[in-house]
């Protein structure tokens, strides 16, 4: 495996994954663009005005309103207008865009509410009702199934400590809190067997807090769901009030 | 007491001369040595750490099966937890605070503005003996029943909430951090005051050098913000110990609720002015050292002072972009985004003004030099890789991944501890009368700076690939077995930079122990701390100086021949 390959991040599973990659990417463009300029200045005047080649140096404050234009304006403003200003705008449209832009209610959308616990991840799917927090819900710990090419909202807690819901394939994460549900949403592109992680420190086991994310093709889902779902009624330890932990989904929340 | 021309006698015992003394320079002196030793403790808490990154499951090495018997040398999961907790809280709280601020504020303040001690010197002794207190405390916390804290130093709630941290190392942790920012303050109010009342005659705030603004403006950052770091720490103490719930939620919450949300608030409105607390120093020394050593005035002195203010003032407002991840609200997001990205302008302002000095200097590469020129390559490079943390949807990827570790430790670490080495350098001559050696100085520069850009640069690379943050054993997520050798490469560097340190031990042994008495002014440097003999004096100046021209007095062609600079205390040659 070269380095380069080595470096890269993991595939993108998800229809909007790209615009951060795109991002970044046109970040580094700019850094190395002004970060060249950096080293020039630092080692090219090391060079040229080291003691051996300049033996005095200019008698300058730099206070003058040329030079002083050169720092504010030239040096000053393009950083802000070349890469702040736009790297903020591209950064906001893409949040408003797409990663803020929630499915809205009429939408076909897989639903999952996933809880957070030290060192799990619980996640539950509406079962034939269509209403979370029954006795027919398909639960399942740590392995997380999708049917491609769907979209996916998420909404995600926590029972004990702040963990973060973490897919690096999607580019995403998105901190699990008592007491607050968190969203995130994403549309798979592509099917495979993909890794969960918890990205907030949570403890001990922290780094084994794993999950895995099955994307499979839509028959392969619905024969996963169906059966799923047969198997809940008797899977499902329903004299465990603890099985009950997920609640109502609002539509708008 | 006796007092002679209206000041006390220079104290003769062991005790009020080196322990309970009032005096600046010693003062100074006891921050250096309490920043060093936990610098040692922390750096090797990092080998430590890179250990478990690099040989997962392998024993720590030498002294690995003396302090983990029970596994055989092989560092446990929840050692390892306390370790980069500890890492994160020795490094920002106990080495670089006590050695940048306690130290060199205490060394150069008074010096710098021709002051015979700070405003308050007994508060002075109080904040160094209440940081020692602290000290004891937090290393005490490691012996007490399942250990230390364990929850990263940030120690967000509900984890450090007896929900996930039961044992009272956390208790103490917080109470070693509340005492230390007692300290702080104390030592915060003193600097503020004093660079306030105590600048020489004739001096302006623009006379100062730029040392001094940047440790006053930290003074400032300090004595508004620690308090609130303070508070939170008490509030969690409060949860801890009193079982009130101002953090806790959820199926914890059994007697009301709170939010744990609100812990991050309280500590990012104190978190991230911190970062600038510690970097501000850096920036002064560096400022003030590359002009003394291009030989050129200061470029744009003013324009540097106030760039330093606007970032100190900007910092106060764009603390929500480490909180991204919650997600809070739209229009929050946005304005923190958009804050953050105005700090890049004031940046971009100091950077030229550094490449400016160089500009048609003259310039000489002494150790001091070297380690300044340092620090614009790697705050360059941390400054810039904050734009991927600044905006939202880049973050959401890179948000805890060893991305934000490699570039805080640009920041906050590779900068100030570069900046930290080129201080001592430089003063060193002044603090101690001995001057240090040039050729171990340089080979200390060159190993730290290629370990500590393989080290940070490492770390980009790997939290771009994906690998998150406070894992114990990230390989056993298939996506990150790939990283390993750069992990590994990573831990070599980390080793290193850590045997790098070896020459500058040597060199201050070595420097300390020698007879050799280093002149009044080696560096043929015009600020007043320069005027007076190395080491100074009981009271540092016999005449309170009177200031009549600029710090950075530098190549006036009116000189006469042979001078090319000239001191604060005379009066600025004309044609």
């Amino acid at each position: 495996m070269t380095l380069l390959e080595r470096m890269a991040p993991p595939e993108i599973i998800t229809t909007n994954g790209h615009l951060i990659d795109y991002l970044f990417s046109y970040t580094t463009i700019m850094n190395l663009i002004f970060f060249f300029f950096v080293c020039l200045g630092l080692f090219g005047f090391s060079y040229l005005y080291s003691s051996k080649r300049s033996a005095k140096g200019e008698y300058t404050y730099g206070n003058k309103k040329k030079q002083q234009a050169i720092v504010g304006y030239l040096i000053g403003a393009s950083v802000f207008l070349l890469i702040d200003i736009n790297i903020t705008r591209m950064s906001n449209d893409d949040m408003l865009n797409e990663f803020w832009n929630f499915p809205k209610a009429e939408e076909e959308v897989i639903k999952v509410e996933v809880l957070a616990q030290q060192w799990m991840w619980n996640f539950r799917m509406a079962g034939a009702d269509g209403e979370f927090n029954t006795a027919d819900d398909v639960l399942t710990n740590h392995d997380l199934h999708l049917p491609v090419g769907k979209k996916v909202e998420f909404r995600i807690t926590s029972k004990d400590v702040i963990h973060s819901f973490f897919i690096p394939n999607a580019r995403l994460k998105v901190d699990a809190m008592p007491g607050r549900i968190s969203r995130m949403w994403f549309e798979t592109t592509k099917t495979g067997a993909f890794e969960i992680a918890c990205a907030e420190m949570c403890g001990t086991h922290h780094y084994l807090m794993k999950g895995r994310l099955h994307v499979h093709s839509e028959e392969e889902w619905n024969e996963w769901y169906n059966e799923a779902q047969n198997l809940a009624d008797i899977g499902n330890d329903n004299d465990n009030i603890d099985n009950f932990w997920g609640w109502k989904w609002e539509s708008e929340q | 007491m006796t007092y002679v021309h209206g000041k006390h006698a220079a104290p003769k015992t062991f005790l009020s001369k080196y322990v309970f003394s009032f005096d600046h320079k010693v003062i100074a002196k006891q921050f250096l040595w309490y920043g060093i030793f936990f610098l040692f403790v922390g750096g090797l808490m990092a080998i430590m750490i890179r250990w478990t990154q690099a040989y997962p499951g392998e024993a720590f090495p030498v002294i690995g099966s003396f302090l983990f018997p029970e596994t055989g040398g092989v560092i446990p999961p929840d050692t390892y937890s306390m370790l980069f907790t500890l890492h994160g809280t020795i490094m920002i709280f106990y080495a670089i605070t006590p050695i940048l601020i306690g130290a060199f504020g205490n060394f150069c303040i008074p010096l710098m503005i021709g002051a015979r001690d700070m405003a308050f010197p007994l508060l002075n002794m109080l904040s160094f003996h209440i940081a020692a207190v602290s000290g004891i405390i937090l290393l005490a916390s490691l012996f007490f029943p399942l250990g230390g804290a364990a929850g990263g130093w940030t120690s967000y709630p509900t984890l450090s909430t007896l929900i996930g941290s039961p044992g009272s190392g956390q208790t103490l942790w917080c109470l070693a951090i509340f005492v230390l920012g007692v300290s702080s303050t104390m030592g915060a109010v003193n600097y503020i005051t004093t660079v306030i009342s105590f600048r020489a005659p004739g001096m302006g705030y623009f006379d100062m050098p730029l040392t001094v603004w940047g440790l006053w403006l930290t003074a400032i950052l300090n004595a508004i913000f620690l308090p609130v770091l303070g508070a939170g720490v008490m509030l969690l103490i409060f949860d801890r110990v009193f079982g009130t719930t101002f953090f806790l939620a959820g199926a914890a919450a059994t007697s009301g609720t709170g939010d744990p949300i609100l812990f991050q608030h309280v500590f990012w409105i104190f978190g991230h002015p911190e970062v600038y607390i510690l970097i501000l120093p850096a920036w002064g020394i560096v400022s003030d050292i590359l002009s003394f050593f291009a030989r050129k005035p200061a470029f744009g002195a003013k324009s540097t002072a106030l760039a330093m203010t606007t970032i100190s003032i900007l910092s106060t407002v764009v603390y929500g972009h480490h909180m991204f991840t919650t997600q809070m609200s739209p229009l929050l997001t946005q304005t923190f985004m958009t804050l953050t990205m105005t700090i890049s302008i004031p940046s971009a302002v100091l950077f030229a003004n550094w490449l400016g000095t160089l500009y048609k200097g003259s310039i000489r590469f002494d150790t001091p030099m070297l380690f300044s020129l340092g620090v614009v390559f790697v705050f360059g490079l941390g400054g810039l890789t904050g734009l991927y943390l600044g905006t939202v949807s880049t973050d959401l990827y890179l948000h805890d991944t060893y991305f934000v570790v490699g570039h805080f430790h640009y920041t906050m670490a590779a900068s100030v501890l570069l900046g930290g080495f080129g201080a001592t350098y430089f003063w060193f001559p002044k603090m101690f009368g001995r001057m240090m050696d040039e050729k171990l100085g340089k080979i200390h520069f060159w190993a730290t700076m290629l370990g500590l850009n393989g080290i940070f640069f490492g770390m980009m690379v790997m939290g771009f690939a994906g690998m998150h943050r406070r894992l114990y054993n990230p390989f056993v997520y298939e996506h990150l077995e790939k990283l390993l050798p750069i992990s590994t490469f990573v831990t070599w560097s980390a080793i290193l930079m850590g045997f790098a340190q070896i020459p500058f031990v040597i060199n201050c042994v070595i420097s300390l122990r020698s007879k050799k008495q280093a002149p009044d002014n080696p560096w043929n440097v015009g600020t007043l701390e320069w005027t007076i003999p190395s080491p100074p004096i009981h009271y540092n100046f016999e005449e309170i100086p009177t200031v009549k021209c600029g710090p950075h007095e530098f190549g006036n062609p009116n000189l006469p021949e042979g001078k090319d600079f000239q001191y604060q205390t005379e009066d600025l040659v004309k044609a």
